[in-house]
């Protein structure tokens, strides 16, 4: 399989879940977090598929298209292990949907920031909430979700957070 | 060379279309196209050139769907991913306008394929550098070979091909050089 092959896999799997989740959570309030801007284009997607609901995002630093940049509002820059553990006052409500695209390609160390940020994320969501995430989380109190069709075990992961 | 921007033309019906999305178009287009490609010269001898190199997924593509073929990457810097760097022997990095006439005396008349991906989000740079490859390929290409890209790069002697079934919603171009 060529790298073009295993983007097209990963992209695909990502907006389907994302799709997913959006469908999952329409209708109840509360805003969306994504972890991981990147170049912006699941931000991009998120704020299409949730029209009218504010997205919180986080990354260390902006490198995302022009036209696909939080307002300062919205954006929260810095080590995600600081700025997780306070952002409850910026956010204002428990969020229902969150979206961790963190992979360097790094495994090990991949691992260690999926739960570090599944542990450090769960106060700032709703009872019910989902998640999608790029990475395998473990999480107090999170349940693994079957994944959309068409999307096969272990290339995208979801859960919902018990109440 | 930056990327994801196609045409203003053809970003007209766009507006409802996440970057998301419109990559997931992009590089279904790309692999149709490239696949469509390498089938169409599959009898042709000569080496495949991949022009902007990126972060090297098409070069990779290539690679892999002719194993049996030299694959010479261009590009003005290296930033492809680790694992789709060409070796030393087949990466040429600098100016496009410099890099591909040299070329000529080590590969000139027989290549067998070239994908020219581009685009960028400066128009007039892109009807620039497409009207240089559109001059400068055909003394690099052999006759019955392939030449695409995201760009127009049209020349009478260059034979416009249908896009093959299943590509994405995004701009493409196929030309197959006339025999002589």
């Amino acid at each position: 399989m060529s790298r073009l092959d295993s983007a097209i896999r990963r992209l695909e799997a990502q907006r389907l879940c994302l799709n997913e989740a959006a469908r999952l959570i329409d209708g109840i309030p509360g805003p969306a977090i994504e972890i991981g801007l990147g170049n912006g284009r699941s931000y991009d997607h998120l704020r299409q598929i949730l029209p009218g609901r504010e997205i919180f995002v986080f990354d260390r630093r902006v490198a995302a298209h022009p036209d696909c940049i939080p307002d300062s509002d919205h954006m929260i820059l810095g080590d995600v292990r600081d700025t997780l553990d306070d952002a409850a006052a910026r956010i204002g409500a428990p969020a229902v949907l969150a979206h961790l695209d963190v992979g360097s390609g790094r495994a090990g160390a991949d691992t260690a920031l999926a739960d570090f940020i599944g542990t450090a994320l769960t106060p700032l969501l709703a009872a019910g909430a989902i998640v999608v995430a790029d990475q395998a989380v473990s999480a107090p109190g999170w349940r693994t979700l079957e994944l959309p069709d068409s999307v096969p075990p272990g290339r995208y992961f979801m859960y919902k957070v018990e109440a | 060379m930056t990327r994801g921007t196609p045409p203003m033309d053809a970003l007209r019906n766009r507006n409802n279309t996440s970057r998301l999305s419109r990559m997931i178009e992009r590089l279904v287009t790309q692999r149709v196209c490239l696949d469509h490609a390498a089938e169409l010269v599959r009898d042709l001898p000569g080496p495949a050139l991949e022009i902007g190199l990126g972060k090297g997924r098409t070069y990779d593509h290539l690679r892999r769907v002719m194993p049996e073929r030299e694959v010479f990457a261009f590009d003005r810097e290296l930033h492809a991913l680790p694992g789709c760097q060409p070796d030393e022997a087949h990466l040429v990095i600098g100016e496009l306008r410099q890099t591909l006439p040299e070329a000529l005396d080590r590969i000139g008349g027989r290549v067998a394929l070239i994908h020219a991906d581009i685009g960028s989000d400066d128009r007039a740079v892109d009807v620039a550098l497409a009207r240089f490859l559109a001059e400068t390929l055909p003394a690099l290409v052999r006759p019955g070979g392939v030449v695409l890209g995201d760009r127009v790069m049209p020349r009478a002697d260059w034979v416009p091909i249908p896009l093959p079934e299943g590509v994405g919603d995004w701009p493409y171009f196929m030309y197959q050089v006339l025999q002589s």
